[in-house]
Protein backbone atom coordinates (compact mmCIF):
# COMPACT_ATOMS: atom_id res chain seq x y z
CA UNK A 1 0.00 0.00 0.00
CA UNK A 2 1.36 3.41 -0.85
CA UNK A 3 1.06 6.02 1.80
CA UNK A 4 2.56 8.95 -0.03
CA UNK A 5 0.58 11.66 -1.80
CA UNK A 6 -1.16 12.38 1.47
CA UNK A 7 0.29 15.78 2.14
CA UNK A 8 1.33 18.44 -0.32
CA UNK A 9 4.90 18.30 0.95
CA UNK A 10 6.92 15.94 -1.16
CA UNK A 11 9.23 15.40 1.80
CA UNK A 12 6.49 13.71 3.81
CA UNK A 13 7.54 10.23 2.77
CA UNK A 14 11.09 10.78 4.01
CA UNK A 15 10.19 12.52 7.26
CA UNK A 16 12.26 11.17 10.12
CA UNK A 17 9.09 10.01 11.93
CA UNK A 18 8.19 7.49 9.26
CA UNK A 19 11.65 6.54 8.04
CA UNK A 20 12.07 2.79 7.65
CA UNK A 21 13.99 1.09 10.44
CA UNK A 22 14.56 -2.49 11.50
CA UNK A 23 12.77 -3.19 14.81
CA UNK A 24 15.18 -3.53 17.69
CA UNK A 25 17.97 -1.47 16.18
CA UNK A 26 18.91 1.87 17.83
CA UNK A 27 17.61 3.62 14.72
CA UNK A 28 14.21 2.03 15.40
CA UNK A 29 14.16 2.66 19.15
CA UNK A 30 15.00 6.35 18.67
CA UNK A 31 12.96 7.11 15.56
CA UNK A 32 11.53 10.54 16.45
CA UNK A 33 7.88 10.94 17.42
CA UNK A 34 6.05 14.30 17.32
CA UNK A 35 5.79 15.88 20.75
CA UNK A 36 2.20 16.90 20.02
CA UNK A 37 1.32 13.18 19.91
CA UNK A 38 2.76 12.78 23.39
CA UNK A 39 0.86 15.82 24.66
CA UNK A 40 -2.46 14.29 23.59
CA UNK A 41 -1.71 10.72 24.65
CA UNK A 42 -0.51 11.89 28.05
CA UNK A 43 -3.86 13.52 28.76
CA UNK A 44 -5.68 10.33 27.74
CA UNK A 45 -3.45 8.10 29.87
CA UNK A 46 -3.56 10.24 33.00
CA UNK A 47 -7.27 11.02 32.82
CA UNK A 48 -7.99 7.32 32.38
CA UNK A 49 -6.66 6.71 35.90
CA UNK A 50 -9.58 8.28 37.82
CA UNK A 51 -11.96 6.36 35.54
CA UNK A 52 -10.05 3.15 36.21
CA UNK A 53 -10.03 3.71 39.97
CA UNK A 54 -13.66 4.73 40.40
CA UNK A 55 -15.50 3.04 37.55
CA UNK A 56 -13.93 0.31 35.48
CA UNK A 57 -11.90 -1.53 38.12
CA UNK A 58 -13.63 -0.38 41.26
CA UNK A 59 -13.01 -3.85 42.73
CA UNK A 60 -9.51 -2.70 43.64
CA UNK A 61 -10.98 -0.13 46.04
CA UNK A 62 -13.20 -2.87 47.43
CA UNK A 63 -10.06 -4.49 48.85
CA UNK A 64 -10.11 -1.73 51.45
CA UNK A 65 -12.91 -3.60 53.22
CA UNK A 66 -11.46 -7.09 52.94
CA UNK A 67 -10.03 -8.50 56.20
CA UNK A 68 -6.24 -8.14 55.94
CA UNK A 69 -5.88 -11.86 56.69
CA UNK A 70 -6.92 -12.42 53.07
CA UNK A 71 -3.94 -10.39 51.79
CA UNK A 72 -1.41 -12.62 50.07
CA UNK A 73 1.55 -10.41 49.19
CA UNK A 74 3.17 -10.85 45.78
CA UNK A 75 6.89 -11.38 45.42
CA UNK A 76 7.41 -7.67 44.78
CA UNK A 77 5.44 -6.78 47.91
CA UNK A 78 7.56 -9.14 50.01
CA UNK A 79 10.86 -7.97 48.50
CA UNK A 80 10.11 -4.28 48.94
CA UNK A 81 8.32 -4.72 52.25
CA UNK A 82 5.23 -2.93 50.94
CA UNK A 83 2.61 -2.16 53.60
CA UNK A 84 -0.33 -4.47 54.23
CA UNK A 85 -3.33 -2.83 52.52
CA UNK A 86 -5.41 -1.82 55.50
CA UNK A 87 -8.47 0.32 54.95
CA UNK A 88 -6.39 3.47 55.50
CA UNK A 89 -3.53 2.42 53.22
CA UNK A 90 -5.94 1.70 50.36
CA UNK A 91 -7.73 5.03 50.76
CA UNK A 92 -4.50 7.04 50.99
CA UNK A 93 -3.01 5.42 47.90
CA UNK A 94 -6.28 5.85 46.02
CA UNK A 95 -6.58 9.58 46.62
CA UNK A 96 -2.87 10.30 46.17
CA UNK A 97 -3.00 8.44 42.86
CA UNK A 98 -6.10 10.20 41.57
CA UNK A 99 -4.88 13.67 42.55
CA UNK A 100 -1.41 13.09 41.08
CA UNK A 101 -2.90 11.74 37.85
CA UNK A 102 -5.23 14.70 37.35
CA UNK A 103 -2.36 17.09 38.08
CA UNK A 104 -0.11 15.24 35.63
CA UNK A 105 -2.79 15.45 32.95
CA UNK A 106 -2.35 19.22 32.90
CA UNK A 107 1.16 18.69 31.53
CA UNK A 108 2.82 20.57 34.37
CA UNK A 109 5.99 19.18 35.96
CA UNK A 110 5.82 16.17 33.63
CA UNK A 111 8.83 14.40 35.12
CA UNK A 112 8.05 14.66 38.83
CA UNK A 113 4.28 14.24 38.59
CA UNK A 114 4.63 11.52 35.97
CA UNK A 115 7.04 9.56 38.11
CA UNK A 116 4.76 9.93 41.14
CA UNK A 117 1.80 8.63 39.14
CA UNK A 118 3.85 5.64 37.98
CA UNK A 119 4.89 4.70 41.52
CA UNK A 120 1.39 5.15 42.93
CA UNK A 121 -0.24 3.20 40.12
CA UNK A 122 2.29 0.39 40.59
CA UNK A 123 1.38 0.24 44.29
CA UNK A 124 -2.30 0.32 43.33
CA UNK A 125 -1.68 -2.72 41.16
CA UNK A 126 0.03 -4.52 44.03
CA UNK A 127 -3.09 -3.89 46.11
CA UNK A 128 -5.18 -5.16 43.22
CA UNK A 129 -3.30 -8.38 42.52
CA UNK A 130 -2.47 -9.57 46.05
CA UNK A 131 -5.72 -11.36 46.82
CA UNK A 132 -5.42 -14.56 44.84
CA UNK A 133 -5.93 -13.36 41.29
CA UNK A 134 -3.44 -11.65 39.01
CA UNK A 135 -4.69 -9.88 35.89
CA UNK A 136 -2.56 -9.48 32.79
CA UNK A 137 -4.19 -6.52 31.15
CA UNK A 138 -2.06 -3.63 32.30
CA UNK A 139 1.61 -4.29 31.71
CA UNK A 140 1.66 -2.06 28.62
CA UNK A 141 -0.16 0.70 30.52
CA UNK A 142 2.34 0.43 33.38
CA UNK A 143 5.16 0.70 30.85
CA UNK A 144 3.51 3.79 29.35
CA UNK A 145 3.30 5.40 32.79
CA UNK A 146 6.95 4.51 33.42
CA UNK A 147 8.25 6.06 30.20
CA UNK A 148 6.03 9.15 29.85
CA UNK A 149 8.05 11.08 32.49
CA UNK A 150 11.26 10.43 30.54
CA UNK A 151 10.05 12.64 27.68
CA UNK A 152 9.72 15.90 29.55
CA UNK A 153 7.76 18.85 28.19
CA UNK A 154 5.39 18.30 25.31
CA UNK A 155 2.78 20.80 24.17
CA UNK A 156 -0.23 20.34 21.92
CA UNK A 157 1.12 22.82 19.40
CA UNK A 158 4.68 21.63 19.52
CA UNK A 159 5.77 21.02 15.94
CA UNK A 160 9.01 19.38 16.94
CA UNK A 161 9.51 15.69 17.24
CA UNK A 162 11.85 14.07 19.71
CA UNK A 163 13.98 10.99 20.02
CA UNK A 164 13.08 10.70 23.71
CA UNK A 165 9.42 10.56 22.69
CA UNK A 166 10.32 8.03 20.01
CA UNK A 167 11.99 5.77 22.54
CA UNK A 168 9.05 6.02 24.93
CA UNK A 169 6.51 5.14 22.25
CA UNK A 170 8.72 2.30 21.03
CA UNK A 171 8.77 0.74 24.50
CA UNK A 172 4.97 0.98 24.76
CA UNK A 173 4.64 -0.65 21.35
CA UNK A 174 6.96 -3.47 22.44
CA UNK A 175 4.94 -3.92 25.64
CA UNK A 176 1.69 -4.10 23.65
CA UNK A 177 3.26 -6.63 21.29
CA UNK A 178 4.66 -8.76 24.11
CA UNK A 179 1.26 -8.87 25.81
CA UNK A 180 0.08 -10.88 22.80
CA UNK A 181 3.26 -12.73 21.95
CA UNK A 182 3.99 -13.87 25.50
CA UNK A 183 0.32 -14.82 25.90
CA UNK A 184 0.85 -17.31 23.09
CA UNK A 185 3.99 -18.52 24.81
CA UNK A 186 2.12 -18.93 28.10
CA UNK A 187 -0.53 -21.03 26.34
CA UNK A 188 2.21 -23.31 25.08
CA UNK A 189 3.97 -23.37 28.44
CA UNK A 190 0.93 -23.97 30.65
CA UNK A 191 -1.60 -25.42 28.25
CA UNK A 192 0.76 -27.46 26.12
CA UNK A 193 1.16 -27.61 22.37
CA UNK A 194 -2.40 -28.94 22.12
CA UNK A 195 -3.91 -25.85 23.79
CA UNK A 196 -5.91 -24.93 20.67
CA UNK A 197 -7.67 -28.30 20.65
CA UNK A 198 -8.85 -27.87 24.23
CA UNK A 199 -12.07 -26.32 25.43
CA UNK A 200 -10.68 -23.17 27.00
CA UNK A 201 -13.09 -20.88 25.16
CA UNK A 202 -16.02 -23.19 25.90
CA UNK A 203 -15.12 -23.05 29.55
CA UNK A 204 -14.84 -19.27 29.42
CA UNK A 205 -18.24 -18.89 27.76
CA UNK A 206 -19.95 -21.39 30.07
CA UNK A 207 -18.64 -19.40 33.01
CA UNK A 208 -19.07 -15.87 31.69
CA UNK A 209 -21.02 -16.09 28.43
CA UNK A 210 -23.38 -13.37 27.19
CA UNK A 211 -26.37 -13.30 24.85
CA UNK A 212 -23.91 -12.39 22.12
CA UNK A 213 -21.68 -15.41 22.69
CA UNK A 214 -23.77 -18.26 24.09
CA UNK A 215 -24.84 -19.38 20.60
CA UNK A 216 -21.22 -20.25 19.81
CA UNK A 217 -21.45 -23.16 22.24
CA UNK A 218 -23.88 -24.90 19.90
CA UNK A 219 -21.80 -24.57 16.74
CA UNK A 220 -19.45 -27.54 16.41
CA UNK A 221 -15.76 -26.75 15.76
CA UNK A 222 -16.31 -22.98 15.91
CA UNK A 223 -14.53 -22.40 19.21
CA UNK A 224 -11.56 -24.68 18.52
CA UNK A 225 -11.06 -22.88 15.20
CA UNK A 226 -11.24 -19.56 17.05
CA UNK A 227 -8.54 -20.88 19.38
CA UNK A 228 -6.26 -21.69 16.45
CA UNK A 229 -6.84 -18.24 14.95
CA UNK A 230 -6.13 -16.58 18.28
CA UNK A 231 -2.82 -18.31 18.89
CA UNK A 232 -1.76 -17.73 15.29
CA UNK A 233 -2.42 -13.99 15.56
CA UNK A 234 -0.65 -13.83 18.89
CA UNK A 235 2.43 -15.53 17.47
CA UNK A 236 2.36 -13.11 14.52
CA UNK A 237 2.16 -10.06 16.79
CA UNK A 238 5.84 -9.01 16.36
CA UNK A 239 4.74 -7.76 12.95
CA UNK A 240 3.10 -4.78 14.64
CA UNK A 241 6.59 -3.41 15.33
CA UNK A 242 6.78 -2.61 11.61
CA UNK A 243 4.00 -0.04 11.78
CA UNK A 244 5.10 3.32 10.32
CA UNK A 245 2.65 5.25 8.18
CA UNK A 246 -0.38 7.00 9.59
CA UNK A 247 -2.78 4.75 7.74
CA UNK A 248 -1.09 1.63 9.04
CA UNK A 249 -1.19 3.03 12.57
CA UNK A 250 -4.92 3.74 12.40
CA UNK A 251 -5.62 0.36 10.81
CA UNK A 252 -3.62 -1.49 13.43
CA UNK A 253 -5.36 0.30 16.30
CA UNK A 254 -8.80 -0.43 14.84
CA UNK A 255 -7.90 -4.10 14.41
CA UNK A 256 -6.58 -4.49 17.96
CA UNK A 257 -9.43 -2.57 19.57
CA UNK A 258 -11.88 -4.58 17.45
CA UNK A 259 -10.49 -7.78 18.93
CA UNK A 260 -10.85 -6.50 22.48
CA UNK A 261 -14.40 -5.27 21.90
CA UNK A 262 -15.29 -8.70 20.50
CA UNK A 263 -13.85 -10.41 23.57
CA UNK A 264 -15.85 -8.03 25.74
CA UNK A 265 -19.05 -8.88 23.89
CA UNK A 266 -18.33 -12.57 24.39
CA UNK A 267 -17.16 -12.90 27.98
CA UNK A 268 -17.43 -9.33 29.40
CA UNK A 269 -13.68 -9.10 29.93
CA UNK A 270 -11.99 -6.03 28.54
CA UNK A 271 -8.30 -5.21 28.77
CA UNK A 272 -9.07 -1.53 29.21
CA UNK A 273 -5.66 -0.27 30.43
CA UNK A 274 -4.07 -2.26 27.60
CA UNK A 275 -6.47 -0.58 25.14
CA UNK A 276 -5.38 2.82 26.45
CA UNK A 277 -1.77 1.83 25.79
CA UNK A 278 -2.80 0.84 22.26
CA UNK A 279 -4.08 4.40 21.71
CA UNK A 280 -0.47 5.60 21.94
CA UNK A 281 0.07 4.15 18.44
CA UNK A 282 -2.27 6.70 16.81
CA UNK A 283 -0.91 9.85 15.10
CA UNK A 284 -2.61 12.23 17.54
CA UNK A 285 -0.51 15.16 16.29
CA UNK A 286 -2.89 15.36 13.32
CA UNK A 287 -5.62 16.60 15.66
CA UNK A 288 -3.65 19.50 17.01
CA UNK A 289 -2.01 20.25 13.63
CA UNK A 290 -5.43 20.44 12.00
CA UNK A 291 -6.60 22.93 14.56
CA UNK A 292 -3.55 25.07 13.97
CA UNK A 293 -3.93 25.01 10.20
CA UNK A 294 -7.45 26.37 10.43
CA UNK A 295 -6.26 29.04 12.84
CA UNK A 296 -3.38 30.21 10.64
CA UNK A 297 -5.16 31.73 7.61
CA UNK A 298 -6.90 34.36 9.72
CA UNK A 299 -4.07 36.50 11.04
CA UNK A 300 -5.50 39.68 9.50
CA UNK A 301 -8.70 39.57 11.51
CA UNK A 302 -8.86 41.90 14.45
CA UNK A 303 -9.65 39.24 17.09
CA UNK A 304 -8.11 36.06 15.75
CA UNK A 305 -7.82 34.13 18.99
CA UNK A 306 -11.40 34.54 20.16
CA UNK A 307 -12.86 34.13 16.68
CA UNK A 308 -11.29 30.69 16.36
CA UNK A 309 -13.31 29.27 19.21
CA UNK B 1 17.90 56.59 -3.10
CA UNK B 2 19.26 55.72 -6.46
CA UNK B 3 21.98 53.17 -6.46
CA UNK B 4 25.04 53.28 -8.70
CA UNK B 5 23.53 50.70 -11.05
CA UNK B 6 20.47 52.86 -11.50
CA UNK B 7 18.07 50.75 -9.39
CA UNK B 8 16.08 52.40 -6.64
CA UNK B 9 16.21 51.18 -3.08
CA UNK B 10 12.66 49.78 -3.29
CA UNK B 11 13.56 47.60 -6.28
CA UNK B 12 15.13 45.00 -4.04
CA UNK B 13 13.38 41.79 -3.13
CA UNK B 14 11.17 42.00 -0.12
CA UNK B 15 10.25 38.97 1.89
CA UNK B 16 6.48 38.99 2.10
CA UNK B 17 6.09 36.55 4.98
CA UNK B 18 7.62 36.90 8.37
CA UNK B 19 9.70 33.94 9.43
CA UNK B 20 7.35 32.32 12.00
CA UNK B 21 4.56 31.91 9.44
CA UNK B 22 6.67 29.84 7.08
CA UNK B 23 5.94 26.15 7.24
CA UNK B 24 9.48 25.42 8.33
CA UNK B 25 10.74 21.87 8.56
CA UNK B 26 9.90 20.61 12.05
CA UNK B 27 13.02 20.17 14.09
CA UNK B 28 13.98 16.99 15.84
CA UNK B 29 15.12 17.00 19.44
CA UNK B 30 18.04 14.61 19.63
CA UNK B 31 19.24 12.61 22.62
CA UNK B 32 22.81 12.63 23.80
CA UNK B 33 24.80 9.40 23.38
CA UNK B 34 24.71 8.89 27.15
CA UNK B 35 20.93 9.31 27.27
CA UNK B 36 20.58 6.84 24.42
CA UNK B 37 22.81 4.28 26.09
CA UNK B 38 21.01 4.59 29.42
CA UNK B 39 17.64 4.10 27.77
CA UNK B 40 18.76 1.10 25.74
CA UNK B 41 20.34 -0.50 28.81
CA UNK B 42 17.13 0.00 30.83
CA UNK B 43 15.02 -1.45 28.02
CA UNK B 44 17.27 -4.50 27.71
CA UNK B 45 17.23 -5.06 31.48
CA UNK B 46 13.42 -4.86 31.74
CA UNK B 47 13.01 -7.07 28.68
CA UNK B 48 15.32 -9.65 30.20
CA UNK B 49 13.31 -9.74 33.43
CA UNK B 50 10.00 -9.96 31.56
CA UNK B 51 11.25 -12.80 29.38
CA UNK B 52 12.71 -14.64 32.38
CA UNK B 53 9.38 -14.19 34.17
CA UNK B 54 7.55 -15.66 31.21
CA UNK B 55 9.87 -18.66 31.04
CA UNK B 56 10.31 -19.48 34.72
CA UNK B 57 8.04 -17.18 36.70
CA UNK B 58 4.54 -17.59 38.09
CA UNK B 59 1.74 -15.09 38.71
CA UNK B 60 3.46 -14.25 41.99
CA UNK B 61 6.15 -12.40 40.01
CA UNK B 62 3.70 -9.67 38.85
CA UNK B 63 4.36 -7.40 36.99
CA UNK B 64 7.04 -9.62 35.49
CA UNK B 65 5.14 -12.90 35.54
CA UNK B 66 3.89 -14.89 32.58
CA UNK B 67 0.97 -13.57 30.51
CA UNK B 68 -1.21 -16.53 31.27
CA UNK B 69 -4.69 -15.29 30.45
CA UNK B 70 -6.72 -18.33 29.46
CA UNK B 71 -3.52 -20.27 28.97
CA UNK B 72 -4.47 -23.50 30.72
CA UNK B 73 -5.89 -26.09 28.40
CA UNK B 74 -9.34 -27.21 29.38
CA UNK B 75 -10.01 -30.86 28.58
CA UNK B 76 -13.08 -31.08 26.33
CA UNK B 77 -14.35 -34.07 28.32
CA UNK B 78 -13.79 -32.74 31.81
CA UNK B 79 -16.51 -30.73 33.53
CA UNK B 80 -16.33 -26.94 33.72
CA UNK B 81 -16.04 -25.90 37.35
CA UNK B 82 -17.48 -22.70 38.71
CA UNK B 83 -16.88 -21.82 42.34
CA UNK B 84 -19.09 -19.80 44.62
CA UNK B 85 -18.89 -18.85 48.27
CA UNK B 86 -22.19 -18.49 50.09
CA UNK B 87 -23.43 -17.84 53.58
CA UNK B 88 -26.33 -19.98 54.72
CA UNK B 89 -29.08 -18.62 56.95
CA UNK B 90 -30.83 -20.71 59.56
CA UNK B 91 -33.64 -21.14 57.03
CA UNK B 92 -31.17 -22.57 54.53
CA UNK B 93 -31.17 -19.59 52.23
CA UNK B 94 -28.00 -18.73 50.33
CA UNK B 95 -26.37 -15.31 50.65
CA UNK B 96 -23.79 -14.91 47.92
CA UNK B 97 -20.39 -13.69 49.07
CA UNK B 98 -18.28 -14.33 45.98
CA UNK B 99 -19.78 -11.70 43.68
CA UNK B 100 -18.01 -8.73 45.20
CA UNK B 101 -20.26 -8.48 48.29
CA UNK B 102 -17.24 -8.64 50.62
CA UNK B 103 -14.75 -7.03 48.29
CA UNK B 104 -13.45 -10.24 46.71
CA UNK B 105 -14.19 -11.63 43.26
CA UNK B 106 -14.87 -15.21 42.28
CA UNK B 107 -11.45 -15.62 40.72
CA UNK B 108 -9.82 -14.37 43.92
CA UNK B 109 -11.62 -17.04 45.94
CA UNK B 110 -10.54 -19.64 43.40
CA UNK B 111 -6.95 -18.44 43.67
CA UNK B 112 -6.99 -18.85 47.45
CA UNK B 113 -8.87 -22.18 47.62
CA UNK B 114 -5.97 -24.15 49.09
CA UNK B 115 -5.57 -21.52 51.80
CA UNK B 116 -9.30 -21.59 52.58
CA UNK B 117 -9.24 -25.38 52.87
CA UNK B 118 -6.29 -25.17 55.30
CA UNK B 119 -7.71 -22.30 57.28
CA UNK B 120 -11.53 -22.16 57.02
CA UNK B 121 -11.62 -19.48 59.68
CA UNK B 122 -10.90 -17.03 56.87
CA UNK B 123 -14.51 -17.61 55.83
CA UNK B 124 -15.67 -16.59 59.30
CA UNK B 125 -13.89 -13.23 58.90
CA UNK B 126 -15.80 -12.64 55.69
CA UNK B 127 -19.11 -13.45 57.33
CA UNK B 128 -18.33 -10.95 60.09
CA UNK B 129 -17.38 -8.30 57.58
CA UNK B 130 -20.57 -8.96 55.59
CA UNK B 131 -22.75 -8.74 58.71
CA UNK B 132 -21.06 -5.51 59.71
CA UNK B 133 -21.82 -3.88 56.39
CA UNK B 134 -25.32 -5.35 56.06
CA UNK B 135 -26.80 -5.05 59.55
CA UNK B 136 -30.31 -5.79 58.27
CA UNK B 137 -29.36 -9.04 56.57
CA UNK B 138 -30.59 -12.37 57.90
CA UNK B 139 -27.83 -13.78 60.16
CA UNK B 140 -25.75 -16.59 58.70
CA UNK B 141 -25.13 -19.85 60.45
CA UNK B 142 -22.44 -21.20 58.16
CA UNK B 143 -20.34 -20.36 55.14
CA UNK B 144 -19.78 -22.80 52.31
CA UNK B 145 -17.48 -22.99 49.32
CA UNK B 146 -19.42 -24.75 46.61
CA UNK B 147 -18.13 -25.92 43.25
CA UNK B 148 -20.58 -26.42 40.45
CA UNK B 149 -19.48 -29.05 37.96
CA UNK B 150 -21.01 -28.63 34.52
CA UNK B 151 -20.44 -31.76 32.45
CA UNK B 152 -19.13 -31.33 28.93
CA UNK B 153 -19.60 -33.76 26.11
CA UNK B 154 -17.27 -33.36 23.15
CA UNK B 155 -16.50 -29.83 24.31
CA UNK B 156 -20.13 -28.80 24.58
CA UNK B 157 -21.98 -28.20 27.82
CA UNK B 158 -24.71 -30.59 28.89
CA UNK B 159 -27.54 -30.15 31.37
CA UNK B 160 -25.72 -32.34 33.85
CA UNK B 161 -24.93 -30.02 36.73
CA UNK B 162 -23.64 -31.11 40.07
CA UNK B 163 -22.95 -28.92 43.10
CA UNK B 164 -20.27 -30.14 45.50
CA UNK B 165 -19.55 -28.53 48.83
CA UNK B 166 -15.81 -28.12 49.17
CA UNK B 167 -15.45 -26.36 52.52
CA UNK B 168 -17.99 -25.73 55.26
CA UNK B 169 -17.32 -23.39 58.12
CA UNK B 170 -19.85 -23.19 60.93
CA UNK B 171 -20.23 -19.79 62.45
CA UNK B 172 -20.30 -19.43 66.19
CA UNK B 173 -23.77 -17.92 66.43
CA UNK B 174 -24.20 -18.26 70.20
CA UNK B 175 -21.34 -15.80 70.67
CA UNK B 176 -23.22 -12.97 69.07
CA UNK B 177 -25.78 -12.80 71.85
CA UNK B 178 -23.30 -12.76 74.71
CA UNK B 179 -21.17 -10.08 73.11
CA UNK B 180 -23.86 -7.53 72.51
CA UNK B 181 -22.29 -5.15 75.03
CA UNK B 182 -19.33 -4.52 72.68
Amino acid sequence: MSTTAQTPQSGAAESPETAPAVPGTPRWWFRPVPLARIAVFRVIAYLFIPIDVFVTTAWVRAHADVPTEWYQPLLIGRLLGLPTPTHTVVLVVQWALVIAAVAAATGRAPRILGFAVFLLYAEWMVIAMSYGKVDHDRIAFLVALAVLPTIGRARFRDRRSSEAAGFAMATVLVAVMLTYFLAAWAKIRFGGWDWPTGSTLTRAIVRRGTDLSNWTLDVPYLLPVAQWVMIAFELASPLILLVRSERARIGLVLFLLGFHVMVYAGVTIIFLPHCIAILSILPWEKLTAGRRRTALPTPAQPTPSTAAS
Amino acid sequence: MTRLDGRRSYDGGVSLQSAPDLPAEPEVERLSPVARRTRLAAAVAVLAVVLAGSVWGEDDAFPFGPFRMYSTRADPNQPVISTRVVGLTAAGEEIRLSGGQVGLRRAEFEGQLPRIADDPELLGLLADSYAERNPDAEPMVEVQVIQRHIELSGGQPTDEVDDRVLVTYELDTSDDDSEDGE
